[in-house]
């Protein structure tokens, strides 16, 4: 695994945690995630949860998919 | 009227349009689509912009990134002058003027390499046009992204709810993206497998809000935006939007079978009201002069107020931008653009237009369908203070109709009783579909921004490649244009006409992004029917289904400008004079230098 994908899996673990903690474990204990009209540090975890789990899958997985290398390879003939 | 007889007629038009007009005349007579010529997707393949997608994906991004809160909003307002005439207005709009400017915009950015329609101007209308026309459109991407912003965060503050479905989504679609193109799993099973996961986050959101202030969200959202915009198409943009369609069929096949449930129910709003509504259906800002004054008169200002329910130059944007980049086969684009905007027609008038002309008057709807109005009053409808839509804001007359219909159908199948509680539930739904379609738009016009960015720069290409190379960088490209965006949406100004209230930095350009909105469908219309006229060389009675709704629409979006600057800018205060009234003057001058362009380009080919 190349560091760029570690990193993304650590940031994806991360993102998942994040997001299920907050809006299963704090909203099921707490009715709400957050407080009205207040930053609180529950909304700034799910906030952060929301944005992480944007890159971490991308810098793991994130590569062309070979499915459509293969595609676009066998359509125009040029290496993708 | 019955509405189930109208809606019967409504589709029956929608099928015979794409039919005929759609696929025998502009697909088949007019660009001629060759199925097997390569597309740019696949010539020009980075796999970050330039993707191949299956057409129904493509048709989903296509859609909900045209749709906004635009066919949903405007035409809420536009029911100022009855139900009748913004119907009508829809259905010719739709069909001769947005579809085609839609289709052609798509079809002529694949005939040029996937580049914006901006950037063919200049094959037709020369360089000047070209830079004006990209330097015009980034800013009103801009001015876009400004307050989508700031909607999505309203919205988020005011249905928190709505903000937790919106959180739930993203991993959602990014597992659909990675179960079909990295996991290998068939669409209609990674489909089964997401849909449910939606259904379940969406009944799961329904008792957990999440709460975070404007400012908060303002800044969230803007980095969702950065983001989203600059990662790949196939990873996040094609499976959220596919997905998206789904949201956007149950909103529509909804709307269709709540006139089947109640087939005997009479419209109880009045097909026409007045031919001049107020200022304010028109963007004269609340609490102005004109806002007071009937001077939206319907021609020439409808196409400011219904915007995406009829055209749009947003459209012709997304079609030459993202949507002519993953465009697999050229035959695709007929479903993709001209079907798109059908479906959008169709969320305008059955979604909107019809469900409101149905249930405007509360106390009669109530009797005639046999709901006690104690029932009515449970729902949080106060009968005495809201005898009829009307009295609700735009937003809130979609949410109210959309909600009253549905609730009036349904709780004959589940029992009157339940009326209250569907209420509430359909009216939420409406919600969420209007905030899954305006985040949409706030990624997609951010990528569409940065795409105009680098089309801007390529003159420094030749001269400067390393410049180049990191002006046109798609991480810089996409936080340039959100930066701007969230700068103009963030700040609180004291509000002129209303004193001791503020409002969001952007709201005081805003009232002019409906005009130059229009105005660029009207120049985005005479650049493909040039294009159609010089590139394709299509002449006689088939370039004149093109010219004569491009020049309709020019004359009376220009009208309608003139309108504004006549009627309400002069009437505004010092700071939407320096604001709206400074983009409406340069908007107009715009206007006249560009039509000097075309008929200087149609008389040249006229020639040739």
């Amino acid at each position: 695994m190349k560091a760029k994908e570690a990193v993304g899996l650590l940031i994806t673990i991360l993102a998942v945690l994040l997001l299920l903690y907050e809006v299963f474990y704090v909203n099921l204990t707490r009715g709400s995630i957050g407080v009205k009209g207040e930053i609180t540090t529950d909304a700034i975890l799910v906030s952060t949860g929301f944005l992480l789990i944007l890159i971490g899958p991308w810098l793991w997985l994130g590569d062309v998919p070979v499915a459509i290398k293969k595609l676009v390879e066998a359509k125009t003939g040029r290496k993708a | 009227m019955y509405p189930i007889l109208l809606l019967l007629i409504v589709l029956l038009i929608y099928g015979i349009a794409y039919v005929f007009h759609g696929k025998k005349i502009l697909e088949q007579k007019i660009v001629k689509a060759d199925g097997s010529k390569p597309t740019p997707a696949w010539e020009k393949f980075d796999g970050v912009d330039y993707v191949p997608a299956n057409k129904y994906v493509l048709y989903g991004h296509h859609f909900a990134s045209i749709a906004g809160a635009g066919p949903i909003i405007g035409p809420a307002t536009a029911l100022a002058w009855g139900w009748l005439l913004p119907l009508i207005w829809i259905l010719f709009g739709n069909i001769f003027i947005g579809a085609v400017h839609d289709y052609t915009a798509i079809m002529a950015s694949v005939r040029h390499g996937g580049v914006s329609v901006m950037t063919i101007s200049e094959n037709v209308m020369g360089r000047k046009a070209r830079y004006i026309f990209l330097a015009y459109v980034w800013f009103a991407l801009v001015l876009l992204l400004a307050a989508f912003l700031s909607v999505a965060a309203s919205t988020y503050v005011d249905v928190p709810t709505a903000a937790t479905v919106a959180i739930l989504y993203m991993p959602i679609s990014l597992l659909f993206g990675m179960l079909v193109y990295k996991v290998g799993l068939n669409v209609r099973t990674a489909t089964l497998i997401s849909l449910l996961l939606v259904v379940g986050a969406v009944l799961y959101s329904f008792n957990a809000p999440t709460y975070l202030t404007y400012e908060g969200w303002i800044v969230v959202l803007a980095l969702y935006s950065f983001l989203a915009a600059a990662l790949p198409v196939w990873y996040l943009l094609q499976p959220r939007d596919y997905l998206n369609a789904y949201l956007l069929w149950a909103f529509v096949v909804l709307a269709v079978i709540a006139p089947l449930l109640l087939p005997f129910l009479k419209f109880t709003g009045p097909a026409y009201i007045s031919f001049a509504a107020k200022g304010s259906a028109i963007g004269a800002p609340p609490g102005s002069l004109p806002a007071t004054w009937d001077i939206a008169w319907f021609w020439p200002t409808v196409p400011l107020v219904i915007a995406c329910g009829a055209l749009s130059g947003f459209h012709s944007v997304v079609g030459s931008g993202t949507t002519s980049k993953q465009l697999s086969n050229e035959l695709d684009a007929l479903l993709v653009g001209y079907g798109g905007m059908l479906t959008e027609g169709a969320a305008s008038s059955l979604a909107v237009i019809l469900p409101a002309a149905l249930v405007w008057d509360f106390a009669s709807i109530a009797q005639s369908a046999g709901i006690p109005l104690e029932l009515v009053a449970k729902a949080g409808i106060n009968i005495t203070a809201t005898p009829n839509i009307l009295k609700f804001t735009g937003a809130e007359r979609f949410y109210t109709a959309y909600g009253f219909a549905q609730a009036m159908a349904w709780s004959r199948v589940v029992g009157i009783e339940a009326f209250p509680i569907l209420f509430t539930g359909f009216k939420t739904f409406a919600a969420w579909t209007l905030t899954a379609f305006v985040l949409t738009t706030l990624d997609t016009a951010n990528r569409l921004a940065r795409f105009a960015w680098s089309e801007f720069f390529d003159w420094v290409k030749p001269r400067s490649p390393g410049l180049h190379k990191v002006l046109t960088n798609r991480w810089i490209a996409s936080i340039i244009s959100v930066l701007i965006g969230a700068v103009m949406a963030y700040p609180k100004l004291p509000d002129p006409l209303n004193p001791g209230k503020f409002i969001y930095a952007y709201s005081i350009v805003w009232p002019a992004f409906a005009g130059t909105n229009q105005l660029l469908a009207a120049l985005a219309l005479l650049t493909t029917t040039l294009w159609v006229y010089v590139i394709l060389k299509v002449r006689g009675g088939l370039s004149l289904l093109m010219l004569i709704p491009a020049l309709f629409l020019w004359v009376t979006v220009t009208a309608a400008l003139i309108v504004w600057l006549i009627f309400i800018v002069p009437y505004l205060p010092a700071i939407y004079i320096v604001g709206t009234g400074t983009i409406v003057a340069i908007s107009v001058g715009l206007d006249f230098l560009l039509i000097i362009l075309f008929i200087r380009g149609l008389r040249m080919a006229s020639k040739q």
